[in-house]
């Protein structure tokens, strides 16, 4: 009896001098979440709420009726979507134009990072870098433009130092060329980034060791830089596997032409043209809504699997 | 020639080292020339003869001086309507994202109860958003749609951005510091303001370049949002000019506004040919510039915030 009661009152003991820590603990704590506040209201706004919105993926959504008063209409918009001409061709041209765009897209930075590393000479070495940044800095709207302008059949400089009139904007079979060219010239440079940081980061002494033993600049390169490389690389291409069906709509919507629609119609701008220029809302929420799974579910695959055979892992 | 007239290296290079060095400056020689040529293009053929432009001729050297282009761009009215507004929806989204950016990262840099939840809750909108249609509906129903407000609040907080200023307070601000602020009896709002911002100099210039540039150059959320005239910010106007395969129709910004000139059709044609490129460097001149005069604290501080703390 005695035992019990000490227990009890040990227990009441605990739960005090926890609600008293915790209490303790707002009571300085409160303005980190005043802090937090706007940035956590934001996210609500345009993050969260619309999560909820997406139900009029299984509604027939009416601006008249609302998001919850719509009529319920199940996979009707699903199975409207897979069941149609487009899904497939959809689904093909946005997995070949991320596919191709990681495979060359990817390995470019690194390797532009490790050969910017070798420099010796530190202002050519800054001004490189300053350089091939710069590119990044122009919007998608100028990118586009400058295709136009250069790959223009008449007045364009590439087919005045060609001799030719080609087309390239309207040939299909220059779409996925052009837009991953314009992708890599603006954005691998800038992409070194990240490389550049876990490069600075060596300790210089095991350079100092290899330079002792007697390596090479290559072997450099092969046996510290590209073993300091791996983890973050890993990293970048877990988060690049959650966009393998993602859309870069705002470049493809701005280089698609009555003539290259059979390759540059992806499901971003078949989405943004379906649901914005023709309000087929529920149609178009379902076609996103199956592309934010299928990037879900990829992301975390690659990175169940990236855990399972070595240590790198977002999370 | 001989060995007396060389400088000394330091250190000797071995053979395939200077093999290696020369070819990798050459490597870098070539594509410097491939990343700035289109940029040099562009700008000498803005002020240059149009009929030099249409024909090619423009190469390494601006053909037959003229200003004929930023002429008919300086007189193009809805294009500095839409500067103006591109201006405002930059400075004023900027400066709230700043604030409310530095604000959570230097909430997340600290210890508090609930936080992995507060974390997981901002993390988690990286990888699952509503996509584009139900953002669109519920915003729309929150009557955001076609308000200059919703293209200052829109892309608000970006969660990289948010994670590269958290690591950044982390890394560079000793915990120490901390601990003495509280020992004289500060606050966490006395802390952050007295303490963390002074010292955020960098990263402060890093996020106004990221947020900046970002508002400057986005297209996209005022052809999903805005629909009167009016209120579209410059790169959606500069889509109509730019990205398009007519050179010169009615619809043509360019041609409709010097229709009317004296000289008429073909004049407005050739204007047309090089506004183009004038309209580029006029659009493009703020962001780069930015860039550049925030270069010397750009590149270290995106180095240290990127570098996992």
């Amino acid at each position: 009896m005695d035992i019990q009661a000490d227990r009890k009152v040990n227990r009441r003991q605990d739960l005090n001098s926890m609600f008293k820590r915790v209490g303790l603990k707002l009571k300085t704590d409160w303005q980190i979440y005043v802090l937090l506040l706007p940035a956590l209201a934001f996210f609500f706004v345009f993050n969260y709420k619309p999560l909820y919105g997406i139900q009029i993926a299984f509604r027939n959504y009416k601006a008249a009726f609302g998001v919850t008063g719509s009529a319920w209409v199940g996979l009707k918009n699903f199975r409207d979507f897979f069941t149609s001409y487009y899904a497939g061709r959809l689904f093909i041209n946005t997995f070949v134009l991320n596919l191709y765009g990681l495979l060359w897209g990817f390995p470019l930075p690194v390797l532009l990072a490790i050969l910017l590393n070798q420099f010796r000479n530190q202002r050519f070495k800054a001004f490189t870098q300053t350089a091939i940044y710069v590119p990044h800095f122009i919007s998608t709207v100028v990118m586009a433009g400058m295709l136009y302008l250069f790959l223009s059949p008449t007045n364009g400089i590439i087919n005045h130092l060609m001799g030719t009139s080609t087309y390239f904007m309207l040939e299909p079979r220059w779409f996925r060329s052009l837009f991953i060219i314009s992708d890599l010239w603006q954005h691998s440079g800038w992409n070194t980034i990240l490389y550049l940081a876990t490069l600075s980061a060596i300790n210089p002494e095991i350079y100092e060791a290899a330079t002792i033993d007697g390596a090479t600049r290559l072997k450099k390169i092969l046996h510290v830089d590209i073993p300091h490389l791996l983890p973050i690389c890993t990293m970048m291409l877990i988060l690049n596997a959650g966009s393998l069906m993602g859309s870069n709509t705002d470049k493809a919507l701005l280089m698609s032409t009555s003539g290259n629609t059979p390759v540059s119609d992806i499901i971003g701008v078949y989405v943004y043209r379906m649901g914005l220029e023709k309000a087929q809302y529920s149609y178009t929420s379902a076609i996103g809504l199956c592309v934010n799974l299928i990037n879900f579910v990829m992301i975390m695959s690659v990175n169940w699997f990236s855990r399972r055979i070595g240590e790198t892992s977002l999370f | 020639m001989t060995a007396a007239t060389k400088p000394v290296a330091k250190i000797r290079e071995t053979r395939s080292d200077r093999i290696f060095n020369a070819v990798n400056t050459a490597f870098w020689i070539v594509v410097l020339a491939i990343v700035l040529y289109p940029l040099y293009l562009i700008l000498i053929a803005s002020v240059s003869d149009p009929d030099a432009v249409m024909m090619g001729r423009v190469l390494f050297k601006p053909v037959d001086f003229s200003l004929i282009g930023y002429e008919a761009v300086f007189r193009h009215r809805d294009l500095w309507n839409s500067y103006v507004n591109a201006i405002f929806y930059t400075l004023a989204g900027s400066a709230l994202s700043l604030v409310v950016t530095l604000m959570a990262a230097y909430g997340l840099s600290r210890r508090f109860l609930a936080k992995g939840l507060f974390n997981f809750l901002i993390v988690f909108t990286m990888f699952f958003t509503g996509g584009l249609i139900p953002t669109f509906i519920t915003l729309k129903d929150m009557g955001l749609y076609n308000t200059r407000i919703i293209m200052v609040i829109i892309n608000c907080v970006s969660v990289w951005n948010l994670m590269v200023a958290r690591t950044y307070i982390k890394t560079t601000l000793p915990e120490d510091l901390y601990e003495a602020a509280v020992v004289d009896g500060a606050t966490h709002f006395v802390y952050f303001f007295r303490i963390v911002l002074p010292l955020s100099g960098t990263i402060i210039a890093v996020l106004s370049v990221y947020y900046g540039v970002a508002r400057w150059n986005d297209y996209f959320t005022a052809l999903v949002y805005i629909r009167d005239r009016v209120k579209l910010p410059l790169q959606t106007i500069l889509r109509e000019v730019l990205a398009s395969l007519t050179t010169s129709t009615s619809s043509d910004a360019f041609f409709s506004a010097y229709a009317n000139d004296t000289k008429g059709m073909t004049d407005a044609m050739r204007k047309a040919a090089v506004a183009k490129y004038c309209c580029i460097v006029v659009s493009t001149a703020p962001a780069v510039l930015l860039y550049i005069f925030m270069q010397k604290y750009f590149v270290k501080g995106v180095m240290i915030g990127s570098l996992k703390g």
